[in-house]
């Protein structure tokens, strides 16, 4: 499961101890990316 | 319904057409009208399953969408129910169109090669594949065969003398298609005013009983024969399974 970096768009992934923080640049906003799983829609 | 009918083409094209009956009562020409628009069973994707959606729209916009596509439906080929499956992979920048859906049977394909779908710009990727299920309109729109289908009266015209000299004529409005002295001319033929045909006439209009003109359309996934003719041949099927329901 990883995140993006919203500042240097890198893929993030989270660890118990560094808390919510990119490792790269430090930017604590990060994005949750879409799973990759195909997606069942029904067509209403 | 009477032994007796008739039927008489106007205009004849493949999606679209208009044709006179004659000798229906008007509960039989209502009962193929809503037998075209929600009886004939028609393909359209029923459920889409999400490789990669990278667009702008969310995945149940554009399955609404792609549930909107007319796909031919070759007749007697398919029983209500049964699945077609279509792919669709088109990567930005540029528009997916209908026409980029791919289908599994070749029977089966898009009616129309260019209905948008959505906008795709730079890195943006829609990848798809669908289930198209054949069912009927009164299930849900999107299966509907006959788009545009309606019918009026056939009118009759009758001169029953002259108008007096000088008298402002006004403009006396049809629509559909007239019987004049034992033709059948189209309104659109004289723009639909009849004192443009007969000026200075004093004019009569009769609904001729019993005579019927459609106009009907078809969104593509079968031509009108085959429209009209399943819509009749579910009118009868169902007549059949009521004359055995009730042992007549």
């Amino acid at each position: 499961m990883t995140y993006k970096c919203s500042r240097c768009k890198r893929d993030v992934s989270l660890d118990e101890y560094g808390g919510v923080r990119c490792p790269y640049c430090g930017h604590r906003v990060l994005l949750k990316e879409r799973s990759r799983d195909i997606k069942t829609v029904p067509v209403e | 319904m009477s032994e007796q009918y008739e039927v008489e083409f106007i205009e004849r094209g493949d999606r679209e057409a208009t044709f006179l009956v004659r000798g229906v009562t008007p509960a039989f020409a209502n009962g193929v009208r809503r037998a075209m628009l929600a009886d004939v069973p028609t393909l359209s994707i029923d459920e889409v399953r999400v490789v990669e959606n990278s667009s702008v729209m969310f995945d149940e916009q554009i399955g609404l969408r792609l549930g909107l596509v007319p796909l031919t439906t070759p007749r007697d080929e398919f029983s209500e129910g049964e699945t077609v499956t279509l792919a669709l992979d088109v990567e930005g920048p540029g528009t997916a169109y209908s026409g980029d859906l791919v289908s599994s049977d070749d029977l089966v394909s898009p009616a129309e090669e260019n209905v948008p779908i959505i906008d795709l710009k730079e890195g943006q990727r829609l990848e798809i594949e669908a289930d198209a299920v054949m069912d009927t309109g009164k299930e849900h729109a999107k299966h509907q065969g006959g788009v545009a289908v309606g019918y009026r009266h056939l009118q009759r015209i009758e001169v029953v003398g002259d108008n007096e000299a000088f008298e402002q004529d006004d403009p006396r409005i049809v629509r559909g298609v007239i019987e004049a002295e034992g033709e059948l001319v189209p309104a659109e033929s004289f723009g639909n005013d009849l004192t443009n045909r007969y000026e200075g006439k004093e004019v009569e209009v009769h609904d001729v009983p019993n005579a019927f003109v459609f106009d009907v359309e078809t969104d593509g996934s079968m031509s009108v024969d085959d429209l009209v003719l399943a819509a009749v041949d579910s009118i009868g099927d169902r007549a059949d399974e009521l004359a055995a329901a009730v042992q007549l």
